[in-house]
């Protein structure tokens, strides 16, 4: 990383060159926090549930359970009446949190086995998957009154079917909440018929840096140094530990992004996500509104492409997430990325989605979701395409 | 031709490459001709052709290249089936297309595609078609009073066409019902509609039922246990089943049942890009003889290969090649 350790004449303190946005160094801070969250929740005195615009997960809403609950009961009284029920009903949560909802799902879902009378609760084997260990961990008393049912599984949200390969085509539902807009991500600008690539760099305004100098103690000729040791090693970068937490809140803070726009014909080496091509962009735009400037979305495309093998074929994925639902809606206003407390959220291109889903024989609709007013959350749902 | 003892053949598709798909996109969105269409089909059935005859299969098919999926090809050469043209958006959608009048016989020109693949190999050949009951599943009955009726009117339209592919030569024929596992409640009737499809057709038939294939994907669970004991009262040769992905619970059924047909058993999982090695091959192959007699086995994948990248699908015909011989070996052949 070519990094300047000292404002440019323009005032700015450079993080990185020019590059990707999914490999710009504001990730490796994204993914600090989730490993760091208890710090960072220490300093700032708010655990990141009351960062979120309702102040708590959309995931954890009573009702919006209840509903998911429903559904997938009546998917097994279906599968039931047509003699088609497997012996264990396999569901996976991808970035499982606190483990409030999967315990309050399942709570509720032992609630109507039991009105219902069907007997299906002790065939349920419920994963909870997390790319991080010590979430994992954390969200076990969640779920403590169901544990016999539970599985904790580090998997990689990009990549689910590399870790859950043996269940390839067995789990009859998959949710996640409020993950999609924090994975990795790309953007482009569609004009006059060409598609540009958006490149990034980050950098601290000087006045910015002035200001992380005098809380944090780091000379300002020090910060980008000492950045990079944050990175590596959490707050822990400075013998201070709680100065270690306020640098890395005041740097964050600050951080800002230049960007620059490249033909994507200069860009030889370009990988696009799993089941997208340049020229199925290409096609897919053809239809789009000019002078757009849009997600790809590839942190999303990619965990949405490593997912669907793992569905049993009635199976079904459910998304918590902001979409963007139509690509008309990106000259509307301003969609991300932007700083959700320590971490990124980004609107989530659900256009796109649809059609690499169709091409991947999946249909997907998206809902409103209802159970919060002014929620700019939808749901996304599969169903199989014949 | 004599064929060896466990004859190697696929079920029917190979690979589709992307290129092609966009090129046959290309074709509804008018941007190439038919002619063109055409002579892109010609040269890619042959580059599979090929590849099956390298990999060292015994029995070759076409690849079905030309066919946009395994219904609009029969439904578009159907007569009497009115089809939306403009209900495709992408090549491999299915056309809405529904029956209003009886389907007169006619014939669909099938016969063309297979002298195609005569004239380009010196392989015995199979040529698979679309069987009636997967065919009336995907178009909307105005007409007739039950889908049997209407796959029984279908089911005379293919005898026909059958009939004129044993006249050009076939030897060889595979009836595609991967609806039946969709519908296990149409066996009954489904048995009955393929005994018309295969009445005075002197070839050796097969029948392939899986548990689907669209986009790669299975389209439904459970066990072939459906299928008995109506599936005795068929008249073909052959049953073809897919083993490999779902396991070989289901072959216990063949011991259970005594079965007439020699039984295709499918080896290599398509749904999975993972290239099996020769030896997994061979142990399937070895836990089916552990039931059937080798003279009653033909060595197949699970279903087409068209959702495979070409590479893995020929690694894949390649493997089960390799697997077969390694258990014609051990048979002392």
């Amino acid at each position: 990383m070519q990094v300047a350790s000292a404002p440019d004449r323009n005032g700015r303190i450079y993080l990185e060159d020019f590059q990707s946005f999914r490999s710009s160094i504001v990730w490796q801070f994204n993914r600090l926090y989730w490993q760091r969250l208890k710090d960072w929740e220490q300093t700032s005195g708010k655990g990141y549930q009351k960062a979120l615009p309702g102040g708590m997960s959309d995931g954890h809403q009573p009702e919006a359970i209840s509903d998911s609950v429903d559904e997938f009961w009546n998917l097994l009284k279906d599968l039931e009446k047509k003699n088609q029920l497997p012996p264990e009903f396999f569901l996976l949560e991808i970035g499982v949190g606190t483990g409030i909802r999967a315990g309050l799902w399942l709570d509720r879902f032992r609630e109507v086995d039991l009105e219902r009378g069907s007997n299906f609760y002790h065939r349920l084997r419920f994963l909870l998957g997390d790319y991080s260990l010590a979430t994992l961990e954390r969200c076990r008393p969640a779920v403590k009154n169901h544990i016999d049912l539970c599985s904790f599984i580090a998997v990689d949200a990009l990549d689910p079917i590399r870790t859950l390969s043996f269940l390839r085509h067995k789990i009859l539902h998959v949710h996640s909440t409020n993950m999609y807009d924090n994975l990795q991500d790309e953007e482009i600008v569609w004009r006059d018929n060409r598609i540009y690539w958006l490149e990034f760099r980050a950098y601290i305004p000087a006045e910015d840096a002035a200001q992380i100098s005098r809380i944090s103690g780091v000379p300002i000729s020090d910060i980008t140094k000492t950045i990079g040791r944050l990175l590596d090693v959490g707050p822990e970068c400075l013998a201070d530990r709680h100065r270690g937490n306020l640098f890395w809140q005041e740097v964050w803070k600050a951080i800002r992004m230049e960007e620059r726009l490249v033909r994507v014909e200069d860009l030889p080496d370009l990988s696009f996500p799993a089941g997208l091509s340049l020229a199925q962009l290409e096609d897919i735009l053809r239809g789009a509104p000019d002078d757009l400037r849009l997600h790809l979305s590839s942190g999303a495309l990619e965990s949405f492409r490593n997912t669907l093998p793992l569905l049993h074929p009635r199976g079904y994925l459910q998304v918590q997430d902001i979409f963007v639902t139509d690509l008309s809606e990106y000259n509307m206003g301003f969609h991300g990325p932007g700083k959700l407390d320590g971490s990124i959220v980004n609107w989530v291109n659900g256009a796109l989605l649809r059609e690499v889903a169709e091409r991947a024989g999946y249909d997907i609709h998206f809902v409103p979701f209802k159970y919060r007013q002014g929620s700019k959350t939808s749901a996304l749902y599969t169903t199989q395409r014949e | 031709m004599k064929l060896p003892i466990l004859p190697t053949t696929m079920v029917g598709s190979y690979s589709m490459p992307g290129w092609l798909e966009r090129l046959k996109t290309e074709y509804f969105a008018r941007r190439i001709s038919r002619h063109e269409l055409d002579e892109i089909h010609d040269t890619v059935v042959k580059a599979a052709i090929k590849d099956q005859e390298v990999a060292g299969l015994d029995i070759v098919t076409d690849g079905e290249l030309r066919r946009d999926n395994m219904i609009d090809y029969f439904i578009e050469r159907l007569p009497g089936i009115q089809i939306d043209r403009g209900s495709k958006k992408f090549y491999y959608d299915f056309y809405d297309s529904e029956v209003i009048g009886k389907i007169p016989m006619a014939s669909l020109g099938l016969v063309n595609d297979f002298k195609f693949l005569l004239a380009n190999t010196d392989r015995e050949t199979k040529i698979c078609i679309t069987g009636p009951h997967s065919l009336t599943k995907r178009v909307r009955n105005k007409y007739y009073p039950s889908e049997e009726a209407l796959a029984t009117d279908i089911a005379r339209v293919l005898n026909m066409e059958l009939k004129e592919l044993v006249k050009a030569g076939a030897k060889y024929i595979q009836i595609d019902e991967p609806y039946y596992s969709g519908f296990p409640e149409d066996i009954s009737w489904g048995v009955g509609v393929l005994n018309v499809l295969v009445e005075g057709v002197d070839a050796k038939t097969a029948v392939h039922i899986c548990y689907g294939n669209r986009y790669g994907k299975p389209s439904w669970e459970g066990s072939y246990r459906y299928l008995f004991p109506k599936i005795l009262d068929a008249k073909v040769n052959q049953l073809t089943l897919e083993f490999a992905r779902r396991g070989g619970e289901d072959m216990d059924l063949f011991q259970e049942f005594k079965v007439p047909f020699e039984i295709g058993v499918g080896v290599i999982d398509v749904k999975d890009q993972t290239i099996e090695t020769p030896d997994i091959v061979a142990e399937r192959i070895r836990k089916a003889l552990k039931i059937l007699p080798p003279e009653k086995v033909f060595v197949l994948p699970d279903c087409g290969l068209f959702h495979l990248q070409r590479d893995v699908a020929f690694g894949k015909l390649r493997s089960m090649v390799e697997g077969t011989k390694l258990v014609r070996k051990e048979l002392g052949q």
